[in-house]
Protein backbone atom coordinates (compact mmCIF):
# COMPACT_ATOMS: atom_id res chain seq x y z
CA UNK A 1 0.00 0.00 0.00
CA UNK A 2 1.68 3.60 -0.68
CA UNK A 3 1.16 5.19 2.29
CA UNK A 4 1.53 8.72 0.65
CA UNK A 5 -1.68 8.47 -1.27
CA UNK A 6 -3.73 8.25 2.30
CA UNK A 7 -6.73 10.33 2.76
CA UNK A 8 -6.51 10.97 6.71
CA UNK A 9 -10.05 11.36 7.96
CA UNK A 10 -8.70 12.83 11.33
CA UNK A 11 -4.98 14.43 11.81
CA UNK A 12 -3.89 15.17 14.79
CA UNK A 13 -0.16 17.30 14.96
CA UNK A 14 2.01 16.51 17.71
CA UNK A 15 5.05 18.40 16.42
CA UNK A 16 6.90 19.69 19.47
CA UNK A 17 5.78 17.63 21.34
CA UNK A 18 7.66 15.29 23.31
CA UNK A 19 7.13 11.37 25.12
CA UNK A 20 4.33 10.82 26.31
CA UNK A 21 1.99 13.54 25.36
CA UNK A 22 2.33 12.35 21.28
CA UNK A 23 0.62 9.04 22.44
CA UNK A 24 -1.92 9.78 24.66
CA UNK A 25 -2.99 12.62 21.50
CA UNK A 26 -2.93 9.48 19.65
CA UNK A 27 -5.01 7.43 21.93
CA UNK A 28 -7.47 10.43 21.89
CA UNK A 29 -7.79 10.51 18.70
CA UNK A 30 -8.31 6.94 18.34
CA UNK A 31 -11.02 6.64 20.18
CA UNK A 32 -13.04 9.41 18.39
CA UNK A 33 -12.95 7.64 15.10
CA UNK A 34 -15.48 5.41 13.99
CA UNK A 35 -14.53 1.85 12.79
CA UNK A 36 -12.45 1.67 9.09
CA UNK A 37 -11.39 5.50 9.50
CA UNK A 38 -7.82 6.66 9.58
CA UNK A 39 -5.74 8.69 11.35
CA UNK A 40 -2.63 10.79 10.39
CA UNK A 41 -0.58 11.48 13.23
CA UNK A 42 2.30 14.29 12.58
CA UNK A 43 5.16 14.32 15.20
CA UNK A 44 8.73 15.39 15.50
CA UNK A 45 9.83 13.16 19.04
CA UNK A 46 12.40 10.03 17.95
CA UNK A 47 10.63 7.98 20.66
CA UNK A 48 7.18 8.04 18.49
CA UNK A 49 8.98 6.05 16.14
CA UNK A 50 8.72 2.92 17.96
CA UNK A 51 5.80 3.91 20.22
CA UNK A 52 3.03 4.53 17.41
CA UNK A 53 3.65 1.96 15.37
CA UNK A 54 3.57 -0.73 18.15
CA UNK A 55 0.27 1.39 19.54
CA UNK A 56 -1.06 1.17 16.21
CA UNK A 57 -1.11 -2.21 15.96
CA UNK A 58 -2.98 -2.71 19.37
CA UNK A 59 -6.80 -3.22 20.36
CA UNK A 60 -7.50 -4.61 16.72
CA UNK A 61 -6.30 -1.23 14.72
CA UNK A 62 -3.77 -1.42 12.16
CA UNK A 63 -1.09 0.93 11.67
CA UNK A 64 -0.87 1.63 8.22
CA UNK A 65 2.90 3.01 7.73
CA UNK A 66 5.12 5.97 8.53
CA UNK A 67 6.70 8.72 6.42
CA UNK A 68 9.31 11.24 6.80
CA UNK A 69 8.59 14.61 5.20
CA UNK A 70 11.32 16.99 4.24
CA UNK A 71 11.18 19.53 7.01
CA UNK A 72 11.86 16.88 9.72
CA UNK A 73 8.56 15.57 10.94
CA UNK A 74 7.27 12.40 10.39
CA UNK A 75 3.83 11.64 9.42
CA UNK A 76 2.14 7.90 10.85
CA UNK A 77 -1.42 6.44 9.60
CA UNK A 78 -3.26 4.25 12.02
CA UNK A 79 -6.63 2.91 10.91
CA UNK A 80 -8.64 1.98 13.26
CA UNK A 81 -10.58 -1.24 13.53
CA UNK B 1 41.55 -9.59 -4.51
CA UNK B 2 43.12 -6.68 -2.20
CA UNK B 3 40.32 -4.72 -3.44
CA UNK B 4 37.04 -6.88 -2.86
CA UNK B 5 38.56 -8.01 0.56
CA UNK B 6 38.69 -4.04 1.26
CA UNK B 7 34.91 -3.36 -0.24
CA UNK B 8 34.06 -6.76 1.85
CA UNK B 9 35.45 -5.28 5.12
CA UNK B 10 34.15 -2.02 3.93
CA UNK B 11 30.33 -3.44 4.10
CA UNK B 12 30.97 -5.34 6.89
CA UNK B 13 31.87 -2.32 9.10
CA UNK B 14 28.64 -0.63 7.64
CA UNK B 15 26.35 -3.41 9.04
CA UNK B 16 27.83 -3.12 12.08
CA UNK B 17 27.57 0.51 12.34
CA UNK B 18 23.75 0.15 11.39
CA UNK B 19 22.85 -2.58 13.92
CA UNK B 20 25.02 -1.21 16.75
CA UNK B 21 25.05 2.83 15.75
CA UNK B 22 21.65 3.70 13.73
CA UNK B 23 18.96 0.92 14.85
CA UNK B 24 17.49 1.09 17.97
CA UNK B 25 18.64 -1.86 21.03
CA UNK B 26 16.17 -3.60 22.16
CA UNK B 27 14.72 -2.96 25.49
CA UNK B 28 15.31 -6.05 27.76
CA UNK B 29 19.30 -6.11 26.15
CA UNK B 30 20.00 -2.80 27.10
CA UNK B 31 18.30 -3.01 30.97
CA UNK B 32 20.43 -6.10 31.07
CA UNK B 33 23.72 -3.44 30.04
CA UNK B 34 22.58 -1.16 32.92
CA UNK B 35 22.36 -3.90 35.65
CA UNK B 36 26.23 -4.93 34.69
CA UNK B 37 26.94 -1.07 34.17
CA UNK B 38 25.54 -0.60 37.90
CA UNK B 39 26.92 -2.96 38.86
CA UNK B 40 30.75 -1.85 37.61
CA UNK B 41 30.05 1.67 39.08
CA UNK B 42 29.52 -0.04 43.02
CA UNK B 43 32.45 -2.06 42.49
CA UNK B 44 34.52 0.48 40.83
CA UNK B 45 33.64 3.48 43.40
CA UNK B 46 30.33 3.22 45.14
CA UNK B 47 26.48 3.14 44.89
CA UNK B 48 25.66 5.11 41.43
CA UNK B 49 23.36 7.63 42.22
CA UNK B 50 22.18 10.79 39.51
CA UNK B 51 20.46 13.09 42.43
CA UNK B 52 23.57 13.92 44.04
CA UNK B 53 25.51 15.29 40.43
CA UNK B 54 22.19 17.54 40.04
CA UNK B 55 22.18 18.78 43.90
CA UNK B 56 26.22 19.24 43.44
CA UNK B 57 25.30 21.38 40.09
CA UNK B 58 23.14 23.18 41.97
CA UNK B 59 24.90 23.86 45.23
CA UNK B 60 27.70 25.48 43.12
CA UNK B 61 24.92 27.92 41.34
CA UNK B 62 24.13 29.09 44.70
CA UNK B 63 27.59 29.57 45.99
CA UNK B 64 28.09 31.72 42.57
CA UNK B 65 25.41 33.77 43.19
CA UNK B 66 26.31 34.14 47.04
CA UNK B 67 23.39 32.33 48.66
CA UNK B 68 25.56 29.86 49.97
CA UNK B 69 28.82 30.23 52.37
CA UNK B 70 30.07 27.28 52.00
CA UNK B 71 32.18 26.45 48.89
CA UNK B 72 30.87 22.71 47.13
CA UNK B 73 32.99 20.87 45.42
CA UNK B 74 33.61 21.45 41.77
CA UNK B 75 31.41 19.66 39.29
CA UNK B 76 34.31 18.00 37.59
CA UNK B 77 35.45 16.91 40.67
CA UNK B 78 32.21 15.28 42.26
CA UNK B 79 31.80 11.53 41.52
CA UNK B 80 27.83 11.94 40.91
CA UNK B 81 28.28 14.83 38.90
CA UNK B 82 30.87 12.77 36.76
CA UNK B 83 28.49 10.21 35.81
CA UNK B 84 25.88 12.93 35.14
CA UNK B 85 27.96 14.71 32.76
CA UNK B 86 29.21 11.55 31.17
CA UNK B 87 25.49 10.23 31.00
CA UNK B 88 24.63 13.28 28.98
CA UNK B 89 27.57 13.23 26.41
CA UNK B 90 26.69 9.36 26.22
CA UNK B 91 23.27 10.22 24.58
CA UNK B 92 24.36 13.05 22.88
CA UNK B 93 27.48 10.74 21.11
CA UNK B 94 24.70 8.54 20.43
CA UNK B 95 22.05 10.70 19.13
CA UNK B 96 25.17 12.14 16.79
CA UNK B 97 26.10 8.62 15.31
CA UNK B 98 22.94 8.08 14.76
CA UNK B 99 21.86 11.69 12.87
CA UNK B 100 19.23 11.99 15.49
CA UNK B 101 20.60 14.88 17.41
CA UNK B 102 18.86 18.40 16.90
CA UNK B 103 17.35 20.67 19.34
CA UNK B 104 14.12 20.50 19.75
CA UNK B 105 12.19 23.23 20.69
CA UNK B 106 8.48 23.04 21.89
CA UNK B 107 5.73 25.78 23.31
CA UNK B 108 6.01 28.26 26.44
CA UNK B 109 3.97 25.96 27.71
CA UNK B 110 5.76 22.65 27.64
CA UNK B 111 8.82 24.80 28.92
CA UNK B 112 6.73 25.68 32.08
CA UNK B 113 5.61 22.02 32.70
CA UNK B 114 9.50 21.09 32.18
CA UNK B 115 10.16 23.68 34.58
CA UNK B 116 7.68 22.81 36.71
CA UNK B 117 8.29 18.71 36.59
CA UNK B 118 11.73 19.78 37.12
CA UNK B 119 11.19 21.22 40.63
CA UNK B 120 8.66 18.50 41.78
CA UNK B 121 11.44 16.29 41.01
CA UNK B 122 13.94 18.00 42.83
CA UNK B 123 11.64 18.67 46.00
CA UNK B 124 10.58 14.68 45.90
CA UNK B 125 14.58 13.43 45.49
CA UNK B 126 15.37 15.84 48.41
CA UNK B 127 13.03 14.48 50.40
CA UNK B 128 13.22 10.62 49.22
CA UNK B 129 17.39 11.03 49.05
CA UNK B 130 17.52 9.81 45.54
CA UNK B 131 15.23 9.88 42.34
CA UNK B 132 14.13 7.01 40.75
CA UNK B 133 17.48 5.73 40.07
CA UNK B 134 18.93 6.49 43.73
CA UNK B 135 16.25 6.16 45.33
CA UNK B 136 14.20 3.24 43.80
CA UNK B 137 16.29 1.36 41.36
CA UNK B 138 19.91 1.56 43.52
CA UNK B 139 17.79 1.41 46.78
CA UNK B 140 16.14 -2.12 46.01
CA UNK B 141 19.49 -2.97 44.66
CA UNK B 142 21.62 -2.29 47.04
CA UNK B 143 18.88 -3.91 49.34
CA UNK B 144 17.71 -0.75 51.45
CA UNK B 145 14.14 -0.64 52.03
CA UNK B 146 13.07 2.59 51.26
CA UNK B 147 13.41 1.50 47.15
CA UNK B 148 9.90 -0.68 48.00
CA UNK B 149 8.69 2.50 49.22
CA UNK B 150 9.50 4.83 46.90
CA UNK B 151 8.45 2.56 43.77
CA UNK B 152 4.53 2.17 45.55
CA UNK B 153 5.21 6.25 45.73
CA UNK B 154 6.14 6.67 42.18
CA UNK B 155 3.40 4.51 41.08
CA UNK B 156 1.19 7.16 42.75
CA UNK B 157 2.84 9.78 41.48
CA UNK B 158 2.85 8.26 38.04
CA UNK B 159 -1.24 7.71 38.27
CA UNK B 160 -1.78 11.51 39.40
CA UNK B 161 0.78 13.09 37.17
CA UNK B 162 -1.37 11.02 34.20
CA UNK B 163 -4.30 12.23 35.53
CA UNK B 164 -3.01 15.72 35.46
CA UNK B 165 -1.93 15.09 31.44
CA UNK B 166 -5.21 13.93 30.58
CA UNK B 167 -7.03 16.61 32.46
CA UNK B 168 -4.62 19.26 30.40
CA UNK B 169 -5.43 17.67 26.88
CA UNK B 170 -9.19 17.68 27.62
CA UNK B 171 -9.33 21.46 29.43
CA UNK B 172 -6.06 23.62 27.97
CA UNK B 173 -7.00 25.05 24.71
CA UNK B 174 -4.16 23.86 21.76
CA UNK B 175 -3.04 26.78 20.61
CA UNK B 176 -1.13 27.25 23.99
CA UNK B 177 0.14 23.77 24.16
CA UNK B 178 1.09 23.59 20.59
CA UNK B 179 4.60 24.24 19.37
CA UNK B 180 5.05 27.31 17.37
CA UNK B 181 5.53 26.74 13.38
CA UNK B 182 8.90 25.13 12.96
CA UNK B 183 11.01 28.22 11.43
CA UNK B 184 13.77 25.57 9.80
CA UNK B 185 13.87 26.12 5.58
CA UNK B 186 14.22 23.04 4.44
CA UNK B 187 17.11 23.03 1.39
CA UNK B 188 18.91 25.93 3.00
CA UNK B 189 21.70 24.49 4.90
CA UNK B 190 25.22 25.49 4.61
CA UNK B 191 27.04 22.69 5.91
CA UNK B 192 25.60 19.03 5.34
CA UNK B 193 24.99 18.63 8.85
CA UNK B 194 23.46 15.09 8.67
CA UNK B 195 26.92 13.38 7.15
CA UNK B 196 29.21 15.32 10.09
CA UNK B 197 26.86 14.53 12.71
CA UNK B 198 28.41 11.17 12.92
CA UNK B 199 32.02 12.16 13.17
CA UNK B 200 31.10 14.71 15.73
CA UNK B 201 29.66 11.51 17.83
CA UNK B 202 32.92 9.84 17.15
CA UNK B 203 35.11 12.47 18.12
CA UNK B 204 33.47 13.18 21.81
CA UNK B 205 33.70 9.78 23.03
CA UNK B 206 37.34 10.02 21.45
CA UNK B 207 37.13 12.93 23.67
CA UNK B 208 36.00 11.01 26.87
CA UNK B 209 38.80 8.53 26.50
CA UNK B 210 41.50 11.00 26.43
CA UNK B 211 39.46 12.93 29.71
CA UNK B 212 40.10 9.48 31.56
CA UNK B 213 43.31 9.17 30.79
CA UNK B 214 44.05 12.92 31.92
CA UNK B 215 42.10 12.26 35.13
CA UNK B 216 44.66 8.95 35.56
CA UNK B 217 47.31 10.99 34.89
CA UNK B 218 46.64 13.98 38.11
CA UNK B 219 45.73 10.72 40.00
CA UNK B 220 41.98 10.82 39.96
CA UNK B 221 41.31 7.40 38.07
CA UNK B 222 38.00 7.15 40.45
CA UNK B 223 36.29 9.98 38.36
CA UNK B 224 37.39 9.37 35.57
CA UNK B 225 36.63 6.21 35.27
CA UNK B 226 32.58 7.34 36.64
CA UNK B 227 32.94 9.66 33.46
CA UNK B 228 33.22 6.79 31.38
CA UNK B 229 31.34 4.53 32.56
CA UNK B 230 28.44 7.44 32.76
CA UNK B 231 28.86 7.89 28.95
CA UNK B 232 28.29 3.78 28.75
CA UNK B 233 25.28 4.30 30.65
CA UNK B 234 24.04 7.16 28.25
CA UNK B 235 24.79 5.19 25.40
CA UNK B 236 22.70 2.38 26.59
CA UNK B 237 19.79 4.51 27.63
CA UNK B 238 19.28 6.53 24.57
CA UNK B 239 20.18 3.82 22.17
CA UNK B 240 16.84 1.83 23.58
CA UNK B 241 14.71 4.87 24.96
CA UNK B 242 15.62 3.05 28.57
CA UNK B 243 12.66 5.28 30.78
CA UNK B 244 11.72 4.80 34.13
CA UNK B 245 9.07 7.17 33.75
CA UNK B 246 7.37 4.98 30.84
CA UNK B 247 7.96 1.90 33.73
CA UNK B 248 5.59 3.95 36.02
CA UNK B 249 3.44 5.23 33.67
CA UNK B 250 2.25 2.74 30.59
CA UNK B 251 0.13 0.26 33.04
CA UNK B 252 -1.90 2.83 33.37
CA UNK B 253 -1.90 4.99 29.81
CA UNK B 254 -2.13 2.28 27.18
CA UNK B 255 -0.90 -0.75 29.78
CA UNK B 256 2.11 -1.96 27.39
CA UNK B 257 4.09 -4.04 29.84
CA UNK B 258 7.39 -3.25 27.99
CA UNK B 259 9.41 -1.44 29.92
CA UNK B 260 8.29 -2.64 33.41
CA UNK B 261 9.38 -6.19 32.47
CA UNK B 262 13.07 -4.61 31.34
CA UNK B 263 13.13 -2.45 34.42
CA UNK B 264 12.10 -5.60 36.53
CA UNK B 265 14.64 -7.43 35.24
CA UNK B 266 17.51 -5.14 35.13
CA UNK B 267 16.72 -5.08 38.75
CA UNK B 268 16.63 -8.51 39.50
CA UNK B 269 20.54 -9.07 37.69
CA UNK B 270 21.57 -6.26 39.81
CA UNK B 271 20.21 -6.77 43.11
CA UNK B 272 21.63 -10.58 42.53
CA UNK B 273 24.86 -9.22 41.27
CA UNK B 274 25.17 -6.68 44.68
CA UNK B 275 24.04 -9.49 47.41
CA UNK B 276 27.57 -11.24 45.91
CA UNK B 277 29.40 -8.19 46.18
CA UNK B 278 28.08 -7.16 49.66
CA UNK B 279 27.97 -11.13 51.07
CA UNK B 280 31.38 -11.27 50.70
CA UNK B 281 32.09 -7.92 52.17
CA UNK B 282 34.03 -6.67 48.50
CA UNK B 283 32.26 -3.60 49.19
CA UNK B 284 30.91 -2.96 52.58
CA UNK B 285 27.38 -4.45 53.44
CA UNK B 286 25.63 -0.96 54.21
CA UNK B 287 27.51 0.82 51.15
CA UNK B 288 24.13 3.15 49.68
CA UNK B 289 21.61 2.21 52.33
CA UNK B 290 20.46 5.60 53.40
CA UNK B 291 17.24 5.82 52.21
CA UNK B 292 14.56 7.64 54.48
CA UNK B 293 12.40 4.38 55.21
CA UNK B 294 9.69 4.78 55.25
CA UNK B 295 7.11 7.92 55.08
CA UNK B 296 10.24 10.07 53.35
CA UNK B 297 10.76 7.59 50.77
CA UNK B 298 6.96 7.62 50.16
CA UNK B 299 6.16 10.86 49.89
CA UNK B 300 8.88 11.87 47.95
CA UNK B 301 8.30 8.71 45.54
CA UNK B 302 5.07 10.38 44.97
CA UNK B 303 6.06 13.97 44.64
CA UNK B 304 8.90 13.14 42.36
CA UNK B 305 6.10 10.80 40.18
CA UNK B 306 4.02 13.66 39.48
CA UNK B 307 7.40 15.43 38.71
CA UNK B 308 8.98 13.24 35.86
CA UNK B 309 5.18 13.00 34.30
CA UNK B 310 4.68 16.34 33.57
CA UNK B 311 8.84 16.78 32.84
CA UNK B 312 8.32 13.76 30.78
CA UNK B 313 11.29 12.22 31.94
CA UNK B 314 13.21 10.77 35.22
CA UNK B 315 16.51 11.58 36.67
CA UNK B 316 18.21 9.50 34.08
CA UNK B 317 15.59 10.30 31.49
CA UNK B 318 15.26 13.86 31.77
CA UNK B 319 19.58 13.45 31.30
CA UNK B 320 19.96 11.67 28.16
CA UNK B 321 17.08 13.43 26.49
CA UNK B 322 18.83 16.65 27.38
CA UNK B 323 21.81 14.82 25.45
CA UNK B 324 19.48 14.13 22.95
CA UNK B 325 18.85 18.39 22.53
CA UNK B 326 15.03 18.46 24.19
CA UNK B 327 15.05 21.89 24.89
CA UNK B 328 12.08 20.94 27.61
CA UNK B 329 14.26 18.48 29.66
CA UNK B 330 17.43 20.46 29.45
CA UNK B 331 14.97 23.17 31.31
CA UNK B 332 14.24 20.17 33.78
CA UNK B 333 17.51 19.31 34.83
CA UNK B 334 18.32 22.78 35.22
CA UNK B 335 15.06 23.30 37.92
CA UNK B 336 15.84 19.70 39.08
CA UNK B 337 19.20 20.84 39.68
CA UNK B 338 18.48 24.28 41.88
CA UNK B 339 15.18 22.93 43.74
CA UNK B 340 16.91 19.50 45.03
CA UNK B 341 20.31 21.94 46.34
CA UNK B 342 17.18 24.04 48.17
CA UNK B 343 15.09 21.63 49.24
CA UNK B 344 18.29 19.39 50.95
CA UNK B 345 19.36 22.56 52.56
CA UNK B 346 15.62 23.17 53.65
CA UNK B 347 15.57 19.72 55.21
CA UNK B 348 18.98 19.89 56.77
CA UNK B 349 17.98 22.82 58.16
CA UNK B 350 14.66 22.49 59.66
CA UNK B 351 15.42 18.51 61.08
CA UNK B 352 12.90 16.60 59.69
CA UNK B 353 15.02 13.99 58.86
CA UNK B 354 14.35 11.46 61.85
CA UNK B 355 11.01 12.03 61.14
CA UNK B 356 11.14 10.74 57.38
CA UNK B 357 12.37 7.86 58.30
CA UNK B 358 16.43 6.18 58.20
CA UNK B 359 18.15 3.58 55.91
CA UNK B 360 17.13 -0.22 56.53
CA UNK B 361 19.61 -2.77 55.23
CA UNK B 362 16.65 -5.48 54.79
CA UNK B 363 19.51 -8.88 55.23
CA UNK B 364 20.24 -6.90 59.09
CA UNK B 365 16.72 -7.34 59.73
CA UNK B 366 15.23 -10.00 57.88
CA UNK B 367 18.78 -12.29 57.49
CA UNK B 368 19.89 -12.76 54.26
CA UNK B 369 17.27 -15.74 53.04
CA UNK B 370 14.29 -13.20 53.82
CA UNK B 371 15.45 -10.20 52.04
CA UNK B 372 16.47 -12.22 48.66
CA UNK B 373 13.20 -13.85 48.76
CA UNK B 374 11.61 -10.69 48.82
CA UNK B 375 13.90 -9.05 46.38
CA UNK B 376 13.31 -11.88 44.29
CA UNK B 377 9.30 -11.83 44.60
CA UNK B 378 8.38 -8.46 44.45
CA UNK B 379 10.00 -7.21 40.95
CA UNK B 380 8.56 -10.45 39.35
CA UNK B 381 5.24 -9.83 41.31
CA UNK B 382 5.34 -6.60 39.18
CA UNK B 383 6.49 -7.50 36.09
CA UNK B 384 3.59 -10.73 35.82
CA UNK B 385 1.12 -7.85 37.20
CA UNK B 386 1.73 -5.44 34.19
CA UNK B 387 1.73 -8.56 31.68
CA UNK B 388 -1.96 -9.49 33.07
CA UNK B 389 -3.27 -5.41 33.48
CA UNK B 390 -1.67 -5.33 29.35
CA UNK B 391 -4.24 -7.95 28.11
CA UNK B 392 -7.00 -7.22 30.90
CA UNK B 393 -6.44 -2.78 31.00
CA UNK B 394 -7.81 -2.91 34.26
CA UNK B 395 -5.60 -0.56 35.64
CA UNK B 396 -5.55 1.80 32.34
CA UNK B 397 -7.95 4.93 32.78
CA UNK B 398 -7.75 6.32 29.95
Amino acid sequence: MDISTINADKVVDTSGLSCPMPLLKTKKAIKELASGQVLQVIGTDPGSKNDIPEFGNKDGNEFLGMQDTDDGKTNYYIKKG
Amino acid sequence: MATTFWSSFREEARKVYIKVFQNSWPIWLASIFLAILALMIFLWDSMWGITGGFRNWGDNFFYMIGLYSERPIEPWMSNMSMSNIGLVLGALAAALLAGQFKLRGSSWYEYFKGLGGGVLMGIGAAIAAGCNIGGFYNAIGMFSMGGYAMMIGLGIGAYIGLRILIWEMMNVPQQFTAAPPSREMPGKAIVNWGKLSPYAGGLILVLILAAFYLYSVQGETVIGGLLFFGTLIGITMQRARLCFARAFREPFMTGDAEMVRAIALSLLIYGMGSAVIKYNWIQPETMGVFHPFWLGSLLGGIIFGIGMLLAGGCGSGSLWRAGEGHIKLIIAVASFSLSNSLGFAFLERIEIRDWLGSGVFMPEVFGWPVALAVFVIIPVAWALWAIWNEKSEKFVIF
